[in-house]
């Protein structure tokens, strides 16, 4: 019997796509998302350049720039770039990635664009932990280290509460925030108790700061998404089947539940090493998705672009605190915050009824 | 419906003498020195004068602020659910309280002080808080996703705690009075601070009054509602100033004191049953009820310091939320 | 006259050697007399500007644009640095210092980072231990131990002749007031140690926090336990006499004995109860005998 189905010829992609070929391996690969992820590392590398020289107590040309990077240059210069910027650059860029690329994968879990990491109780996990670090003992233990667990604990918490979430997503969801009100609970304690030079020097675990990132956490942070990123974009791929009724996702051979558990694994990964090296900058994870979105406009998980967006967020939201109020230095959370909540207020205001595909 | 009522009157009394008698215990126990044998001699004239300033200086004013407080958060949580038909909603949650904190956080740093600050300041910042469940809600029927306001409300809560961050950067005197208030507390409120409370908490009471049929109307939808001759914006609108007044009045008076408004409907609905006609008037004795227990619990564990109640009723209120969450389906209001 | 001249610079070309300081994070060399000191903190800040080292920047304090007030008028003009929660290392690398002093309000992090810009020092001594270790530690870094040693001897002179016209026998506690209660000051700490010098006995509860700077909020119902014949409250009003009235209208505190016989004095928070420095020990010295009426 002659097949209805118009036949393409196996060369051709469908219209508005590239085929990508490598041996027996072919990918599908949107070109406006793609197009829009040049655009964003574009922008980024800009960022990071301006970020590099403007502003700042002291505002280096870019020539001079160029040289010290090239490894020439004068000693101030270089101990200004090396020592302090370049650190904090690189630290904007790996945790602006990671929390977006989560936030895209946790946004998509959830099926709701108001979901973030940080508001399912990882953030509040990791300050809670860094402050009883600071503040409970001395300045041996690493508040990073802390973070971390922070992060991982309030995840396995909510887990255990919420298990058996079934087809909902939102028992997790709320389970998490009552997760994280426990912990807020516990770090504001913490904090009324603790002598004013504890309390100072916990302060930026409490609002998300670049200031002064060690350089340990950094290299960490750079580790895990090295393996972090490929996975949460195999997974993104997996999770677009998901975007159909469950029957439908079922039936085209998509393990539900192993997905749900593997893509949760990858969202608190990425969220907990982001969160480790900067505190809880939990914004990030909820606007870059939808940046996202809107540059390629088209349905899908773009866990790269969340993530080049988040990278380029962070840069530009750690320029602008620390030249607003110069030399006061706004932290990088309070400027997230600042930009992401009218946002997000719109976001709700605007179209309440969509979803997130 | 005959059967439901007939459970509000015993449901009423039995709570009304859990509150006598949550009052007797909290005039009869606190951190300190003067014990309950003591505190009782006291109470029937026989006192020295440390122990009469324990009991009715200190303790006496802390118990009628719980009440007052109580009262407030309590029928601020049930109208608010009511009128979010949403059971996870909580004044703290949803943003209500972060708006009046922030009020607070700028009025402190513009020159005034913690303790004589002016009501109508955290009322204002409480409305604003309403404005965004308001929009959120779209002023019709919300029969979908029940947690996107919990988001939009978590949202919220973060923004405006930063912007009370980036007030506090610049002014450390205020960061540090401000780092005790935002746990909330009952402690060491004068007797001013109560006579200040009750214009707002009376207000908002009678301002409840013709809004509870109303509401119990919409429940049954809005098209009914309508057709029973309510305005539903309107009841809408009206509840939350309500919520606004009630949740502003009680910030004002003992900080922010979150999870009130969450553990008190479920308790009501656990005794009478959805109907709002009957949750109000049991809210109105549960909530004093739950935060002096609260208070008095705070009193107890660290001795002879005290536990600030926030932190109290987060960890009551928090596992009440994960339970609310856990039951099969979210009960409908 | 040029023999003396050229052998006391000889002298100081001799002490000013390289030294080893022993700090809160580790040894720390230091070459030479450091020009262009950065100071972070207050504590830091009182040892440099009394030992006559004026630093080129130092953190804003509350309100955020400005030094800690005792401080000002002898600070002058001074380049800002950041605040003591967020300090801002760029500025610090603009003003090139060759030595950093430091208090422990400063994170691990932020001392590696430090570190590479100069010299950084922050005194091992914790708020509980003799506040004359650190002052001596920011000389040795500044090699001014000479000065250090001149001064604390000054000090001693002071507090032996004020202590004379104390009566004794008299006790003392430091206060801050929160709304929900008073957090009473350990006796160990700075403003404690200065009141037993000078004769005062500490309360009980003072006594007993060894291991923290401060206790946790009393109960309103237990403020016997930070009564004394003298209360030091410390605010951090500026005002006093507001902070007084704020307080005066509270619960219990119209309870306390040294209410009662008027003995309570309004003192500067900033000085009491968180700088641990030679002028903040100055001023207390000052504010204990305008109290007195000495």
């Amino acid at each position: 019997m002659k097949s209805m189905v118009v036949r393409r010829p196996s060369h051709m992609a469908p219209a508005g796509f590239w085929l990508l070929r490598l041996g027996p391996w072919t990918q599908l690969v949107s070109r406006r998302s793609f197009v829009a992820g040049a655009l964003l590392l574009l922008l980024l590398a800009c960022a990071c350049l301006v970020s590099l020289t403007f502003g700042g107590s002291r505002p280096i040309p870019v020539k001079d720039a160029l040289l010290v990077l090239a490894g020439q240059g004068d000693a101030v210069s270089r101990l200004l770039i090396n020592t302090l910027r370049m650190p904090r650059i690189l630290a904007a860029v790996l945790t602006g990635a990671a929390l977006g690329a989560a936030g895209c994968l946790m946004q998509t879990l959830a099926r709701n664009r108001l979901a973030t990491p940080g508001i399912v109780g990882l953030d509040n996990g990791a300050t809670a932990f860094a402050v009883a670090s600071i503040v409970a003992t001395s300045t041996s233990l690493l508040p990073s280290i802390l973070a971390l667990f922070g992060a991982a604990t309030a995840a396995v918490l909510t887990f255990a509460l919420a298990s058996g979430s079934g087809s909902r997503g939102y028992r997790f969801i709320v389970t998490g925030i009552g997760v994280g009100a426990m912990f807020s609970a516990l770090t504001n304690l913490m904090l009324s108790q603790a002598p004013i030079d504890a309390a100072n020097r916990a302060y930026p675990w409490t609002v998300g700061s670049l200031n002064g990132t060690s350089a340990v956490a950094i290299r960490a942070l750079a580790a895990g998404l090295f393996f972090g990123l490929p996975w949460a974009c195999l997974l993104g791929r997996q999770l677009a089947a998901m975007g159909f009724s469950e029957r439908v996702s079922i039936s085209l051979g998509v393990r539900l539940g192993a997905l749900r558990m593997t893509t949760l694994a990858a969202t608190v990964w990425l969220t907990a090493l982001g969160v480790a090296v900067a505190g809880p900058v939990g914004l990030v994870a909820l606007i870059a998705p939808e940046i996202a979105r809107y540059l390629a406009k088209q349905r899908g998980v773009p866990v790269l672009n969340s993530a080049w967006s988040g990278a380029l967020l962070m840069v530009v939201a750690d320029w602008a605190g620390r030249n607003i109020l110069s030399p006061i230095e706004v932290p990088v959370g309070i400027v997230m915050a600042i930009i992401g909540g009218p946002y997000l207020i719109w976001i709700v205001l605007r179209q309440p009824d969509r979803r997130v595909q | 419906m005959p059967e439901r009522s007939r459970h509000l009157a015993p449901m009423l009394s039995v709570a009304g003498v859990g509150l006598v008698l949550l009052c007797l215990i909290s005039l009869l126990i606190g951190a300190g020195d003067v014990g309950a044998w003591r505190s009782l001699e006291t109470l029937f004239g026989q006192g020295d004068e440390q122990s009469r300033f324990v009991i009715y200086g200190l303790r006496w004013p802390r118990t009628e602020l719980a009440v007052v407080v109580g009262i407030a958060l309590g029928a601020a949580g049930v109208l608010l659910q009511s009128v979010t038909r949403n059971t996870l909603a909580e004044p703290g949650l949803l943003g209500v309280s972060a708006g009046s904190s922030f009020a607070v956080v700028m009025a402190i740093s513009l020159g005034a002080s913690a303790s004589s600050l002016a009501f109508s300041v955290a009322v204002l910042g409480a409305l604003i808080g309403c404005l965004l469940v308001m929009a959120v809600c779209r002023l019709r029927g919300v029969g979908s996703d029940p947690v996107r306001l919990i988001l939009a409300g978590a949202a919220f809560s973060g923004f405006l705690s930063a912007l009370s961050g980036l007030l506090l950067l610049r002014d450390q005197r205020t960061a540090d009075e401000m780092r005790f208030w935002v746990i909330g507390s009952l402690a060491g409120r004068p007797v001013e601070t109560l006579y200040a409370a009750l214009p707002g908490l009376i207000c908002g009471l009678i301002l409840m009054l013709p809004l509870v049929r109303p509401l119990a109307a919409l429940a049954l939808g809005e098209a009914l509602a309508s057709s029973l001759g309510h305005h539903p914006q309107r009841v809408r609108l009206g509840v939350l100033i309500v919520v606004a007044m009630l949740v502003g009045t009680a910030n004002a008076a003992a900080g922010p004191i979150g999870f009130l408004g969450l553990i008190v409907p479920f308790m009501a609905r656990r005794m009478v049953g959805s109907d709002i006609r009957q949750t109000l008037w049991l809210s109105l004795l549960l909530g004093p009820s739950v935060l002096l227990g609260a208070d008095i619990v705070s009193r107890l564990l660290v001795s002879p310091y005290e536990l600030p109640i926030g932190v109290v009723t987060a960890f009551i209120g928090a596992p009440v939320l994960i339970a609310t969450v856990r039951a099969q389906r979210l009960p409908i209001l | 006259m040029a023999a003396v001249v050229s052998i006391s610079l000889w002298c100081d070309v001799v002490t000013a050697a390289e030294r080893t300081l022993d700090t809160a994070y580790g040894l720390v060399r230091i070459n030479g007399v450091p020009k262009r000191v950065v100071t972070l903190g207050e504590t830091a800040l009182d040892a440099s500007l009394t030992l006559d080292a004026h630093p080129l920047g130092a953190l804003a304090a509350r309100g955020g644009s400005q030094v800690p007030e005792y401080l000002q008028e002898k600070a002058g003009h001074i380049e800002l640095v950041g605040s003591v929660r967020e300090p801002n290392l760029e500025a610090v690398l603009a003003l090139e210092p060759d030595l950093i002093l430091a208090t422990n309000d400063l994170s691990k992090q932020l001392f590696d980072q430090l570190s590479l810009i100069a010299p950084t020092v922050i005194p091992k001594v914790g708020s509980l231990d003799d506040w004359r270790a650190s002052f001596r530690l920011y000389a040795l870094a500044l090699d001014k131990q000479a000065m250090a040693e001149e001064r604390l001897k000054d000090f001693d002179h002071q507090v032996e002749s004020l202590r004379q016209s104390i009566a004794t026998g008299q006790s003392a506690s430091v206060l801050r007031w929160n709304p929900q209660g008073p957090i009473l000051m350990s006796a160990q700490v700075f403003a404690g140690q200065i009141l037993a010098s000078l004769g005062f006995l500490p309360n009980e509860l003072a006594v007993s926090l060894k291991h923290r700077p401060h206790s946790d909020i009393l109960s309103l119902e237990n403020l016997t336990k930070a009564d004394a014949d003298w209360i030091f409250l410390a605010t951090l009003n500026a005002d006093g006499e507001k902070a007084l009235d704020e307080v005066s209208g509270q619960p219990g505190f119209a309870q306390l004995k040294a209410v009662k016989d008027g003995h309570v004095v309004s003192v500067d928070g900033q000085v009491w109860s968180s700088s641990a420095g030679y002028m903040a020990a100055e001023r207390i010295l000052a504010d204990i005998a305008k109290a007195l009426a000495l």
